[in-house]
């Protein structure tokens, strides 16, 4: 149960906040298909920061002296490049859509085929190979925090909680889930949220109401291309080790679709992306997934096959799409470009 | 203001394609630096003849000081290696090989070069064609062909360039085609002696994450291989043993979140130690080791050197075979193994687990190779047969499809 919750927040977690991404994207009136692209990028940007970092040496002698406050620190800053960087990656996306009031869709995809060529481009020019990886060591003995790290025993029992929430974790899980309820809060709570909502519903009121719709628009994708960037690279430090190889494992077209069924509102999203980590967590592990402690694994030994297993996240996104996308609504400004001059 | 705009970014992409250009320059002039020392470091590797084979770790360790590209004075490469799936720098199969072409290359002053097929992972038999194609009109006088799925490229091409020599990695022999060499290895003994050494050591629960989706036959000895030597030490020591035996996620020879969540799943569970055997999977398998403090036992060359969670490796000894191979291929003996399939194994001192790197305390060095003489001298007989893959009364296999 244990490693099932724990497994299953890795996967959420990516696609939370990306999702969340694509929300503040599009609430404020811009379609962002590029989701997909600006995730590549930072993680590429990510992983080249943590590789350079470690080549430089600067977190080796915290790394030795087992100062594992300084490695978090290290992951954190890691966290801040890649969102700063898909911030700036972004960009071309918003000046497209906004200032040249190009297609949104078109935009947005031409991002996502130039991001992988790009980061491949990179890697080759790099590492002489097709993926980047962390100059020494691996992402869980850097980053992960486990028992040992917080000062207990190695057999300790911490307690059903203790063992979840402590145990094996990364500290990048919890702050994306703290950044995603601040950032909720914002988008709702607040004077900016409301008026970044506006410029997605009917821009032309707000901006009778004095709302520069341009520099809300900017801040919309901007947010969105941090936090992306940043989901990017907390996907390929949790799951794949701390690599970059220009592929995220289509895990932004999944935000997008999250973000469509958890029909443009965090909370709903937060569970749609617990629903799809669930079931990716079961693919990859039903053979080993004992549910409620018994020794007996009971997925596997149903007897159906691994295949189905495998195809179960796809085939329950698709199923409840099917079954919510009636009462979705989106942003209705959405992909239309603001122009003063139409009322 | 449009305008500014739209300078800036132009300017921007000016000064990137500047950056890229600057960067590119340094790296295209790295080789011909590197090319010196490399043949400096020629003496010491003939001091080791190959047909001894010196151990590969050292071998591996010089070999890393050689650059892997190089440019030729006249613009033609003699020594071509074609890879097999997965990267070059797998720090396992395909790197091996290729360390054994530079090693060769650069201790007689020969020209190499290295060829990806097309298409990565999905390379066809014309994506690796058209690489053995393109090596060869670069005037490659001996193509080395990593990994048994480029038979059909390779017979191709054999027929079209009858006077380049083939050299083909865990291959076999064609009829008719004297200008390919098949080299394959008994990985069944290197297999065996892991998975005995592995039990030995006090580990019951083993894992086994082969590559290839199962179709791979270097792969599948390696794995009957560790399943009978785990077997013969549980019956030995009077434990049980149970091994989980996947091919999920290998077949492309990669790391995946999907395997790693697997290797964890497996960790969780109870597997103590997992044979990551395929190329780049290990990243996988070794980060799941190293997030719950479990073993892993490394595949085709000594992997210690690449986390702290290796316990030993059962390897074999490409880089010495292609450079025996070579060697032969430029003495003017190439008849003893043009045409024909040479298979090696304890005998010829290509497969074994590295000693210079011995971590294991329930097994040691002395009586590892007590164990290798009894194999070469054929008192512990092990069956290559994959196809008799099955549990025994001291192990149960849980064969995950």
């Amino acid at each position: 149960m244990t490693f099932l919750i724990q497994q299953t927040l890795i996967y959420a977690v990516p696609l939370m906040i990306v999702a969340l991404a694509g929300v503040f994207s599009e609430r404020s009136g811009i379609i962002n298909l590029a989701l997909e692209g600006i995730m590549i990028f930072g993680a590429f940007m990510g992983v080249l920061f943590v590789n350079l970092a470690q080549t430089a040496g600067w977190f080796v002698e915290a790394k030795a002296a087992g100062n594992w406050l300084a490695l978090q620190g290290f992951e954190i800053l890691a966290m801040l490049v890649a969102a700063a960087m898909g911030a700036l990656f972004s960009l071309l996306l918003s000046f497209a859509s906004i200032n040249l009031r190009a297609d949104q869709t078109i935009g947005g995809t031409a991002l996502n085929l130039m991001a992988p060529a790009l980061v491949l481009f990179f890697i080759r020019m790099i590492a002489n190979q097709n993926t980047l990886q962390m100059a020494t060591g691996d992402s869980a003995s850097w980053f992960m925090i486990k028992k040992s790290t917080l000062g207990f025993e190695k057999n300790a029992d911490l307690g059903f909680l203790g063992n979840t929430l402590l145990n094996k974790v990364y500290l990048a899980t919890y702050l994306c889930i703290l950044i995603f309820v601040v950032l909720s809060i914002i988008l709702y709570k607040t004077r900016f949220g409301l008026r970044l909502r506006s410029c997605g519903e009917n821009p032309q009121a707000a901006d009778s109401l004095g709302i520069n719709v341009y520099k809300m628009r900017y801040a919309g994708v901007s947010i969105s291309g941090a936090l992306a960037g940043m989901g990017g690279f907390v996907y390929s430090l949790t799951t794949a080790n701390c690599t970059s190889n220009g592929d995220v494992a289509g895990f932004g077209f999944l935000a997008l679709a999250v973000m469509i069924f958890g029909n443009w509102k965090p909370l709903n999203i937060a569970a749609a992306s617990l629903l799809f980590g669930l079931f990716k967590c079961i693919a990859a592990a039903y053979s080993s997934l004992d549910i409620n402690g018994d020794g007996v694994y009971m997925l596997s030994q149903i007897g159906i096959s691994s295949h189905l297993y495998r195809m179960l996240p796809y085939i329950i996104t698709l199923l409840v799409l099917a079954f919510t996308s009636k009462g979705s609504r989106a942003p209705k400004a959405e992909g239309i470009p603001y122009d003063k001059g139409s009322r | 203001m449009k305008k500014i705009l739209a300078l800036v970014l132009a300017l921007c992409m000016i000064f990137a394609l500047a950056a890229c250009g600057q960067s590119a320059a340094p790296a295209a002039e790295k080789p011909a630096e590197e090319a010196a020392p490399a043949e400096e470091a020629a003496p010491a590797e003939e001091a080791a003849p190959a047909e001894e084979a010196a151990p590969a770790e050292e071998a591996a360790l010089s070999a890393d000081d050689i650059s892997d590209e190089m440019t030729s004075a006249d613009g033609k490469y003699e020594i071509a290696f074609v890879t097999d799936v997965g990267q070059l720098k797998d720090k396992s199969f395909n790197q091996g090989t290729f360390d054994g072409v530079k090693l060769y290359a650069s201790a007689n002053g020969l020209s190499y070069k290295y060829y990806q097929p097309a298409n990565g992972d999905q390379a066809t038999d014309d994506d690796r064609y058209d690489a053995m194609k393109a090596a060869a009109d670069n005037g490659a006088k001996v193509i080395v062909c990593a990994g048994f799925m480029q038979g059909n490229a390779l017979a191709k091409a054999a027929a079209e360039f009858t006077d380049v020599k083939f050299v083909f990695v865990d291959g076999w022999a064609f009829d008719g085609l004297d200008n390919i060499a098949g080299i394959a290895f008994k990985e069944e003994q290197c297999g065996y002696l892991a998975g005995y050494a592995t039990v030995k050591e006090g580990f019951t629960k083993l894992g086994f994450c082969g590559g290839g989706g199962g179709t791979n036959p270097a792969c599948c000895r390696y794995g009957y291989g560790f399943v009978q030597g785990a077997a013969a030490a549980a019956k030995e020591m009077g434990v049980s043993v149970d091994m989980n035996y996947s091919w999920l996620y290998g077949a492309s020879f990669s790391a995946s979140p999907e395997l790693q969540t697997l290797a964890n799943g497996w960790y969780e569970a109870g597997t103590e130690a997992i044979f990551a055997c395929g190329g780049s999977m290990f990243a996988s398998v070794a980060a799941a080791a190293s997030a719950n403090d479990g073993a892993v036992i490394g595949v085709d060359v000594d992997q210690s050197f690449e986390s702290d969670t290796v316990i030993t490796s059962a390897m074999k000894g490409l880089s010495d075979s292609v450079v025996w191979a070579l060697t032969k291929a430029y003495d003017g003996t190439w008849e003893e193994i043009g045409g024909v399939a040479t298979s090696l194994g304890a005998k010829e001192n290509a497969v074994g687990l590295p000693v210079a790197t011995w971590s294991l305390k329930g097994w040691t060095v002395e009586e590892y190779q007590q164990m290798l003489q009894d194999i070469i001298d054929g008192k512990i007989v092990i069956d290559d047969n994959y196809e008799n893959l099955a549990g025994t009364d001291s192990l149960t296999l849980n064969v995950i499809e």
